[in-house]
């Protein structure tokens, strides 16, 4: 450690100053840069997208069935074409323009429904916390009760019942079972800071109850919340890609989920297709991978235990 | 240098031992070439402040460092043996066997799913293997006998132990294997004064019996100057005094040292106050009395916390009253009641005339304004996420005292000058880039910015370094003439109290057993319960005996004696009433 300026440094010591400049800022977190960068690239594909590729091409028969990507061959000898890169489907659709359309909306939803969920989390796990009693039992059943119902379950039953529905609608569904764990979360911790110092001190101060909620305890909670946010986006986008995939999602929009549901539906498996299914499952796969990665930096951020220094 | 009744080789050598641990600002010198031997039944006390190195030596020793600091110069020499060459295994082999740790707080240290016996009982297996279950027990039932519990206890369960009870069932797990050296970190540093006088004479009666040495840590000269046989004081991470106990008393040779010494306040001793700080309070325009309590009673479900209690604090004149108890002595439960954040189960309790349970907004922001508080735990009282600043800025401006950001912040600066910290210094700071100290400092200069007219001090000192106690004490006396407020001081520190307050409140079990002026109920106690409070304090005095005969004092005992004798009352002084149905 002892060492001149001068002198060259060895590999393990660079690797350590590396290690020490991320204990100092913990948002250098490499996970965590990984985790967005996935992210991000699926919202440029999507907006870049827009500008650069002929978005007309989603549409049923607007090009050639079944072509492959380039540098393949289909059963029937076809090879890929410049004109569609990754290949189209069995109703003659572009891949490329189907992605551009399909994945960015299948993060809406996933973003959506958990916003929604985190709100109503936010205010019943506050109100729980805070105003306690009757409130507190209510909100505590209800969340520990809806806990128990596999959402997938209740989803397809109003799905169906519906018929055909929007982006929205859907991530409003969804939001109605995502919103228990951030309530017994945010409970939990506004429970143990209602009895900490700062907070009787905010009471001494004269603080309304609104500025100690949102003031005092909830810059606080921001770790707790963003951990708890991107878990809710995970478990969202799984929901609907799992109706998707059932053929219970939106009829009408292009989404990873409905682009698998009909792949497998048109028998893509056997006509060995793989692009069809296979694309949109890597694209899914990389968003998960990216909100995992996201997830682990940011326990790591807020846990310095977790920080490794040597 | 110093004369050993014990010749042959010491139990722990530590020849130049530096300690670091490399952080992103460089490396820190945790500990810096210390030196030192501890002989075969001798008890040697590590004092110094926090992060002065006590407790990473000990850990040294044990090959328990947090990663990454390192050991990175020296020897340590445990009876023989090079502990920094032993390999993991032989390590974990040597600990408890030889050399045993006694953690800080052991309430955190047992398991809270197991019987206390089988605890016991898993450091002999780690080391002896499959032993016979009948001479487990055997064993285990010496080892509670030794620390002075009954035999039922290995079939409790840690929660339903008292405090002391769990710390000396962590000495009897330490014990069990008769190790040669006994590292004590702490022992009693969560508990009250009465069990720590129990639990401090168990461990040197057990420490005697197996004969080992021990290695005591803490900060606390007076604990140390009636439980070991010499002192090393620590400043800093180097070792600045060493010697028996006898000398460092008597001639302490560093300034350091005699800091140490002199932050203890004796009962009865020189008062650290400044006297000359005389001013005259401001008139106040109410005639009505501060506060005044009406037959306050609190209960919590079968349990009776504070006994109902009466009585009127004028505060025309600005005094201290303390009010002085063991811990579950309902002091701090009259605390929060008086802040109105607990409501009384009977009774009233009348803020100038004015019920603090039925305020309108308005009385009740006045009322938040005019009573403030100082909490024990500075480190819990300053929100992470805002700079320090936020804790006192934000009260100014609600309760309508800024006249304009300026204003603010000359009211701040001058506020931190009034308490002696620097407030370029520290006012930008985050609460973690702060010592204890400072923070409490800050807390009273917040109140002192508000200059209310009630102000309770719920143990304002006992998470602080003893150093600082006292100037931090003189900052919130000075306040009382200073700025004409009168301060409720809830402590169970009698020789504090003794020096800055006008009225004593002795608390048992939430009645009153004891009260008046402190000079009679701390100087001259009649009651058996202050006598039992007295005589539990350690006191940097040699003469004085604290923890020898471990048989004849039972604090239990004792307790249910004073039970029986009524409150005593001890004068009056004006301006504060007590009444005494």
């Amino acid at each position: 450690m002892t060492q001149p300026n001068d002198m060259p440094l060895t590999r393990a010591e660079k690797r350590q100053a590396r290690r020490f400049r991320q204990f100092d800022n913990p948002w250098l977190n490499p996970k965590l840069i990984w985790g967005a960068g996935l992210l991000l690239s699926i919202v440029l594909i999507g907006l870049l997208g827009r500008f650069v590729w002929d978005l007309d091409l989603v549409f049923t028969g607007s090009s050639p069935l079944k072509l492959p990507p380039i540098g393949f061959e289909n059963l029937r000898g076809q090879s890929g074409v410049a004109a569609h890169p990754i290949g189209t489907d069995g109703g003659g659709r572009d891949m490329l323009a189907m992605i551009i359309v399909g994945a960015p909306n299948t993060l809406f939803v996933g973003l959506l429904a958990s916003l929604i969920g985190m709100s109503i989390g936010i205010f019943l796990g506050f109100s729980a916390g805070f105003l306690g009693g009757r409130v507190d039992d209510t909100i505590r059943v209800g969340a520990d009760v809806m806990i128990t119902i596999p959402p997938l379950l209740i989803l397809v039953v109003f799905q169906s019942a519906f018929g055909d529905v929007s982006l929205t609608m859907m991530a409003l569904l969804i939001a109605g079972f995502v919103w228990q764990s951030p309530t017994r979360l945010i409970r939990a911790q506004v429970l143990s800071m209602k009895q900490s110092g700062y907070v009787q001190m905010a009471q001494l101060s004269g603080a309304s109850t609104s500025h100690i909620m949102f003031r005092e305890m909830m810059p606080n909670l921001v770790p707790y919340l963003f951990g708890s946010f991107i878990a809710s986006v995970t478990t969202s986008i799984v929901t609907a890609v799992g109706l998707e995939v059932l053929g219970l999602g939106p009829q009408r929009i292009p989404t990873l989920g409905r682009t698998i549901y009909e792949a497998i539906n048109a028998g893509a498996l056997i006509q060995n297709l793989w692009w069809w299914w296979g694309i949109p499952t890597l694209l899914l796969g990389i968003i998960f991978i990216g909100l995992l990665l996201i997830n682990l930096g940011l326990d790591e951020v807020s846990n310095p235990r977790l920080r490794k220094l040597s | 240098m110093l004369d050993h009744p014990n010749t042959d080789k010491p139990v722990l050598t530590l020849k130049d031992v530096s300690i670091e641990f490399p952080t992103p600002q460089g490396v820190v010198q945790a500990v810096k070439s210390l030196s030192l031997d501890i002989h075969k039944g001798r008890r040697v006390g590590f004092i110094g402040e926090s992060g002065s190195g006590k407790t990473t030596t000990a850990l040294a020793v044990m090959q328990m460092l947090a990663e990454p600091g390192r050991v990175s110069g020296g020897s340590i020499d445990l009876g023989g043996t090079d502990v920094l060459a032993l390999g993991e295994d032989e390590m974990r082999r040597t600990r408890l066997s030889r050399v045993a740790y006694i953690p800080q707080g052991a309430m955190n240290s047992l398991n809270p799913v197991m019987r206390v016996e089988p605890q016991m009982w898993d450091g002999i297996i780690a080391h002896e293997g499959a032993v016979d279950r009948a001479e487990l027990k055997r064993r285990s039932d010496a080892a509670l006998h030794s620390v002075g519990l009954p035999l039922h206890t290995a079939d409790l369960f840690p929660h339903e132990l008292s405090g002391g009870m769990k710390q000396r069932v962590c000495i009897a797990m330490g014990i069990i294997l008769n190790p040669e050296l006994i590292i004590a970190d702490e022992p009693t540093s969560a508990l009250d004064v009465v069990t720590q006088r129990q639990v401090m004479q168990t461990l040197k009666a057990i420490q005697a019996e197996i004969g080992s040495g021990l290695m005591l840590i803490g900060h606390d000269m007076g604990l140390m100057a009636q439980t070991v046989d010499e002192l090393a004081v620590l400043k800093d991470g180097a070792l600045v005094e060493h010697g028996t106990v006898q000398q460092i008393l008597e001639a302490p040779k560093h300034p350091y040292t005699r800091d140490l010494i002199s932050s203890v306040p004796l009962v009865g001793g020189e008062s650290f106050l400044n006297p000359d700080a005389r001013a005259q309070a401001p008139k106040r325009a109410s005639s009505e009395p501060l506060l005044r309590f009406e037959n306050v009673r609190k209960d919590y479900g079968p349990v009776t916390a504070l006994h109902p209690m009466s009585f009127t604090l004028q505060g025309d004149t600005p005094q201290i009253i303390s009010i002085v108890g063991q811990s579950g002595s309902g002091k701090s439960t009259m605390g929060s009641i008086m802040l109105g954040f607990n409501p009384p189960s009977q009774g009233k309790v009348l803020f100038e005339g004015q019920d603090v349970a039925g305020m309108n907004a308005a009385q009740s922001l006045d009322f938040r304004k005019n009573v403030q508080a100082v909490f024990q735990d500075p480190y819990a009282c300053f929100n992470p996420f805002y700079r320090v600043n936020h804790a006192l800025k934000f009260p100014f401006k609600q309760f309508g005292l800024s006249k304009s950001a300026a204003h603010t912040q000359t009211a701040m600066e001058q506020a931190c000058q009034a308490v002696g910290l620097d407030p370029d210094l520290v006012l930008n700071r985050y609460p973690h880039q702060l010592s204890g100290g400072q923070r409490q400092r800050l807390v009273v200069a917040r109140a002192l910015m508000l200059s209310p007219k009630l102000l309770i001090a719920d143990e304002p000192v006992s998470m602080v370094d003893a150093s600082l106690r006292a100037s931090i004490l003189s900052n919130i006396y000075d306040l009382k003439d200073q700025y004409g407020i009168s301060i409720l001081y809830i402590t169970h520190d009698l020789a504090t109290a003794y020096h800055v307050s006008d009225y004593v409140m002795v608390l048992f079990k939430g009645n009153v057993v004891e009260a008046g002026p402190p000079k009679e109920v701390i100087g001259a106690p009649q009651h058996p319960y202050t006598r039992l409070l007295i005589d539990s304090i350690p006191w940097p005095d040699l003469a004085r005996s604290w923890g020898d005969g471990r048989q004849d004092w039972d604090p239990a005992k004792l307790e249910a004696e004073a039970a029986q004798v009524p409150a005593v009352y001890r004068g009056t002084v004006p301006g504060f009433d007590l009444s005494t149905t």
